[in-house]
């Protein structure tokens, strides 16, 4: 049987359940299409040396009697998500040789599931990017069009899974890098409700912004995915559980907020953008008009908290316990050495401004301003979701740029979120799912639709994203 | 345009060691993006009373497991650390006798 890694999550598991196939024959055909194509994407920074093992323990283990939707399915997990006894880096020469000692617990239960995983993938450096550029180990490429980029920081992850090198994929997303890179590779990308999956066991970048979450081909992977690592976790104190949000009655109204794409987008993504809005009011749902007046300040309050957040999370790289370690002439110049030389320039740069921004004398200015901001924004987008089941945007403003094309420019970088943000700020669950492609010198790129729900409403977003399937 | 002394004091802050080059592209960035993000201070604070977000997450004073989550982890943590010796993991001396 070939092609066997283009079949969906569900199908797979369909088949492995009924004796059709085997996870070791999955495996086989995920690391036939690694050898083929991850030399040129680079998607995998390294594909874990017992993948067939894993299967066939998978492949035992159903003999035994067991059952479960991801038993031997496999997937790919981003390089800041820890797995005990395997390197986890961060993409970063900080902890290119660091071993994870425990595991996070994204992946216990997706090991009580009975996953594989087949390797770990590419990102931004300690998850600082859109594009996958500022990983130590060089960029990942597209794989609709390998002179552009994957997105990020997710890129490896969602390079792998649109390459068909796993069913599917874990990412982080704190800003958006997870829907981005969805959008850019034609995926779905789901990021949950903030605390709905726990964070125990990710590297840390913006404690009050991270969340883990899949990355696959369907909505229904997606779907499944998400079901198998949420839940609430004693080792993270932030998480929430079904209760935590009351269910809420749909309307059946989406809302755009018109205001926000009057520029700055590509004229063909809003073709697409609309043609998707006419599809779902085919499908019964009607399409409001919504103001968000705060959410132009989104991406300035993101800049602000994001940082500064990073500069405490990133505070434990000092190269006394762990990591990349220089000796200087101090304990300082230790730490100033260590620092410099482990972390990449976009990482340094975010330190900076969040040390900055946090510094005495323009605490409040920045961040006194950019917290207050942010409650402001979260109450606009609760009220706003108050009628209608989701907030509907195009997930980013153009296709996938060219590798190079941002990198002079950290701001340029930084605007590729501007959908994305608002999100991560308020804590709400968003998904972006293809809405078509659009062409751009001669190849078609894929181009994602953003929804966004009330909080604890994934439910929600599924019933929304299907339709455009 | 954020100074170069406001730079090198906050790479002191932040224990990073920097190159010249750096310094001076960092002092371009930040001024950069801190023009862009400096619209946050437009805004009004303390019109709403924000309720916070924080609530307090608590559990009883008892041991949750019957054995520690370290067991069996001593190897890794410290095969972790850059330097050892034998059973020691080697860190700078820090805290200097008065002469």
């Amino acid at each position: 049987m070939t092609d066997l890694n283009k079949l969906s999550i569900v199908e797979a598991s369909q088949k492995l359940a009924a004796g059709e196939i085997t996870s070791l024959q999955l495996v086989e055909a995920c690391l036939a299409e690694i050898e083929k194509r991850n030399p040129s994407l680079n998607a995998y920074l390294e594909v874990f040396s017992d993948a067939r093992e894993q299967a066939t323990t998978a492949d035992a283990r159903r003999v035994a009697g067991e059952k479960g939707a991801l038993l031997g399915i496999p997937l790919a997990i981003k390089d800041n998500i820890l797995i005990e006894g395997r390197t986890a880096s961060a993409a970063s020469k900080m902890l290119e040789n660091y071993v994870a000692t425990y595991d996070a617990t994204v992946i216990k239960k997706l090991k009580e599931a009975g996953a594989v995983f087949v390797g770990r993938t590419n990102m931004d450096e300690f998850a600082h990017g859109s594009s996958t550029e500022n990983s130590a180990f060089g960029p990942t490429k597209n794989p609709h069009d390998e002179s552009r980029v994957p997105g990020g920081s997710s890129g490896g992850s969602a390079a792998a899974v649109a390459a068909h090198m796993a069913l599917g994929a874990l990412g982080t997303d704190t800003g958006g890098s997870i829907r981005e890179p969805a959008s850019f590779t034609g995926l779905v990308g789901l990021k949950p409700t903030y605390g709905a999956v726990s964070r125990s066991g990710l590297m840390a970048m913006g404690s009050s912004l991270d969340q883990a979450g899949p990355l696959t081909h369907t909505v229904a992977d997606a779907e499944l995915i998400f079901d198998v690592i949420k839940g609430k976790d004693l080792l993270d104190s932030t998480t929430i559980d079904e209760t935590s949000y009351p269910p809420r009655a749909a309307t059946k109204k989406m809302g755009v907020p018109r205001h926000l794409l009057e520029k700055g987008i590509d004229p063909d993504v809003l073709e697409r953008f609309e043609a998707s809005l006419e599809t779902l009011r085919a499908k019964g749902y009607e399409v409001v008009d919504i103001e968000l007046p705060l959410a132009g300040l989104a991406l300035a309050v993101y800049y602000v908290i994001m940082p500064a957040e990073v500069s405490a999370n990133l505070a434990r790289f000092d190269g006394v316990r762990y990591g990349h370690s220089q000796k200087g002439e101090t304990l300082f110049d230790d730490y100033a050495a260590s620092r410099g030389e482990g972390f990449g320039p976009e990482v340094r740069r975010r330190i900076m401004l969040g040390t900055y921004v946090l510094s005495s004398g323009y605490f409040d200015a920045y961040f006194g301003k950019a917290t207050a901001a942010r409650a402001q924004l979260r109450a606009e987008v609760e009220r706003v979701l108050e009628g209608v089941d989701c907030i509907v945007t195009p997930t980013t403003t153009s296709p996938a740029t060219k590798l190079g094309e941002k990198t002079d420019d950290p701001l340029a970088m930084y605007l590729l979120d501007i959908f994305t943000v608002t999100a991560n700020l308020t804590g709400n669950p968003a998904i972006s799912v293809p809405m078509g492609t659009v062409e751009r010198e001669g190849k078609q790129l894929p181009i994602g639709i953003q929804f966004t729900a009330a909080h604890g409403n994934e439910s929600t977003l599924f019933a929304a994203a299907k339709t455009l399937e | 345009m954020i100074s170069k002394e406001e730079v090198l004091n906050l790479a002191q802050l932040a224990r990073l060691k920097l190159s010249d080059q750096e310094v001076a592209g960092l002092q371009k960035d930040i001024s950069n993006i801190l023009d862009y993000v400096g619209q946050v201070s437009a805004v009004s604070t303390g019109k709403e009373k924000e309720k916070p977000l924080q609530r307090n997450v608590m559990r009883p004073d008892e041991l949750r497991a019957a054995s520690s989550p370290m067991d069996g982890k001593e190897e890794a943590l410290r095969g972790a650390f850059p330097k050892r010796e034998g059973d020691f993991n080697v860190v700078r001396k820090i805290i200097q006798k008065d002469e």
